[in-house]
């Protein structure tokens, strides 16, 4: 039997001529990542000397540090912290890359997303480099060990093969597949395993739109997500790409726990309902609802397309008066290639409030949301509190959605708006 | 070294499919370092009296994917403050499971447990028989055994402990 691409990599990764999914094995991370925040960096770096008397890690171009959440700092304990990741950096020789953008994103502009590498962070978003055919895994606290050992134990994971087909309607995104695959599938389909997608469905998709699918990955339960790198990948990735490795593809008779085809062809806008990234539904059954703040932006959404959709949806309009529209670019790259393109002219023109590329939105830390309050949102999740007061409320749409809310002040199907852009 | 029974009440039980962990203190409140203020807000806003109530050995009882969304530290960090020894659930969140586990923090799959305990019974979790008994209502349940690696973890007392012991076993080798 054949076998998955992910199995390939950890092979590769744990110098083995094959290995299979349920195997656990010794793998060396190519890359190591993390973004500091409190409890996690902080810990890590104390922890190597104190615990296990380790100075400097042993191959700093292994490893990676993002500053992109608390940018800019808001007190001094923020910027404490950032000074440690500093300060470790350049003891350590590791880069630290501060205000280029969410790290996630950043992470595959800098070629950390090489083809067939196997990376981890503690951040589980990490998935989307899977788009260029990298196995990424958030792994929590066990990232330690990537910062302690050469190689880390870890489980080789079965794979669930999920095929994309049809082509989305106008006004309809990669975000959207996302939710239909929760909604179709269940949160707990891919439980465990790594989501592997393709299909034409996929293949039709831009890099940005697969980055958004592959980012959310865990609220399927999957550990992880990839697909076969195919040339657009390839030819993104190749100039940037840090190793000299081969890339992987999953064989034909590869062995998967599951298969599931999805068809795309009709589908409509979504709206996840809080509080739960597992509430999916039409955008229709609550359009109508009113909504004070939009925020169009995260590690899974707010790239160049996404950006480029909400300016053709607010056209001609203007955001509705005491509305918030708060847009941020996923990474410096995205807000220079949208400012060349007169993308941020059109979204300022509407009224939209540009910040520069911080993890910050999403997280609740700025653009909070008092009681009562609700938003429509492109970020990761929608859990209660998640944008500030437990009792205000985020509703998940696509990038075009959260723009034809913000003209309305209700929740409102983007696809009147483009339809009458087109002609 | 053997991993030692968990045994105690059922504490809660998290009726929620697909349960986000940080519900238990709140969002709001998921920056918070100190255990002792964190023991104080485990599940208060569901029961005032919660930390009163719990006695060390407690467990908690969650349901299907339980650990889904972003999960934190803090809620277990509360919880395991107040003496609780461990979660029994019917699954769980990769994401969760992993980084409780690294947290040395008992965590035990038993498939079938949302309808085979009430609040405040007596549970046993026997690891070496792969056995949930219900001491209060004489039933037992399978649950699933423990990976090597994750079972190693929790021996160890989470991935500090792991990563000495795996120093010793290197050196010895």
């Amino acid at each position: 039997m054949g076998l998955t691409i992910a199995e390939k990599i950890l092979a590769r990764a744990s110098g083995q001529a094959t290995v299979r999914a349920g195997q656990e094995v010794l793998a060396k991370p190519d890359f190591v990542i993390a973004y500091d925040f409190p409890g996690y960096t902080d810990v890590i770096f104390k922890q190597m000397e104190e615990e296990f008397g380790i100075d400097k890690v042993a191959e700093p171009e292994r490893y990676a540090l993002f500053i992109d959440h608390m940018v800019p700092a808001a007190t001094t304990q923020e910027e404490e912290l950032h000074e440690i990741t500093r300060a470790w950096g350049k003891k350590n020789g590791v880069p630290v890359y501060e205000r280029k953008g969410i790290g996630h994103q950043v992470a595959a502009e800098l070629g950390y997303a090489t083809p067939g590498a196997f990376v981890v962070h503690f951040d589980g978003h990490i998935s989307q480099l899977g788009t260029f055919g990298t196995l990424a895994i958030g792994v929590r606290r066990h990232l330690l060990e990537a910062f302690v050992k050469e190689r880390i134990k870890i489980k080789v994971p079965e794979t669930t093969r999920i095929d994309i087909t049809g082509t989305l309607r106008p006004g309809v995104t990669a975000r959207d597949v996302f939710h239909h695959i929760v909604r179709v599938l269940g949160p707990r389909s891919c439980r465990g395993n790594v989501m592997e997608l393709g299909g034409d469905g996929i293949a039709a998709l831009s890099l940005e739109g697969r980055q958004t699918i592959n980012c959310l990955a865990m609220f399927t339960g999957a550990i992880t997500a990839i697909m076969n790198p195919d040339e657009k990948a390839l030819t993104y990735i190749r100039e940037r790409q840090r190793l000299d490795i081969d890339p992987f593809f999953s064989d034909e008779d590869a062995t998967y726990a599951a298969r599931h085809s999805i068809d795309v062809t009709d589908l409509e806008p979504i709206a996840v309902i809080p509080p739960s990234p597992a509430n999916t539904r039409d955008l229709s059954e609550v359009a109508g609802t009113e909504v004070q703040v939009g925020y169009l932006g995260s590690c899974a959404s707010g790239r160049v397309e996404d950006l480029a959709l909400a300016a053709d949806v607010l056209e001609g309009h203007k955001v509705k008066d005491g509305f918030q529209l708060h847009v941020i670019p996923t990474s410096q790259e995205i807000m220079e290639k949208a400012a060349e393109q007169g993308i941020l002219t059109r979204l300022i023109n509407a009224g939209a409030f540009i910040s520069s590329s911080s993890c910050d939105y999403c997280f609740g830390r700025m653009g909070v949301m008092r009681e009562g309050q609700r938003a429509v949102s492109t970020g990761t999740l929608n859990v209660r509190g998640r944008m500030g007061s437990p009792d205000s409320e985020i509703y998940i749409v696509n990038a075009a959605a959260v723009a034809a809310s913000a003209i309305e002040g209700k929740i409102t199907d983007p696809r009147p708006y483009l339809e009458r852009v087109k002609v | 070294m053997s991993l030692q029974n968990l045994r105690g009440r059922i504490a809660w039980i998290f009726e929620e499919e697909d349960f986000d962990v940080d519900q238990i203190v709140g969002v709001k409140n998921i920056k918070i370092k100190d255990p002792d203020e964190l023991a104080r807000l485990a599940l208060a806003h569901e029961e005032p009296d919660f930390a009163q109530k719990v006695k060390p050995g407690d467990l908690l009882v969650g349901n299907h994917n339980f650990g889904y969304g972003h999960p934190h530290y803090p809620p277990m960090i509360g919880m395991r403050k107040l003496g609780i020894g461990g979660v029994i659930a019917e699954s769980f969140a990769p994401g969760y499971w992993r980084g409780e586990i690294a947290n040395g923090f008992p965590q035990v799959a038993c498939p079938g447990i949302m309808g085979a305990v009430n609040r405040w019974d007596e549970v046993e979790v026997d690891w070496t028989t792969a056995t949930l008994r219900n001491l209060t209502q004489g039933t037992d349940l399978p649950i699933e055994p423990l990976s090597d690696g994750d079972r190693l973890m929790l021996e160890a007392g989470g991935i500090v402990g792991y990563l000495h012991a795996r120093e010793e076993e290197e050196a010895s080798t």
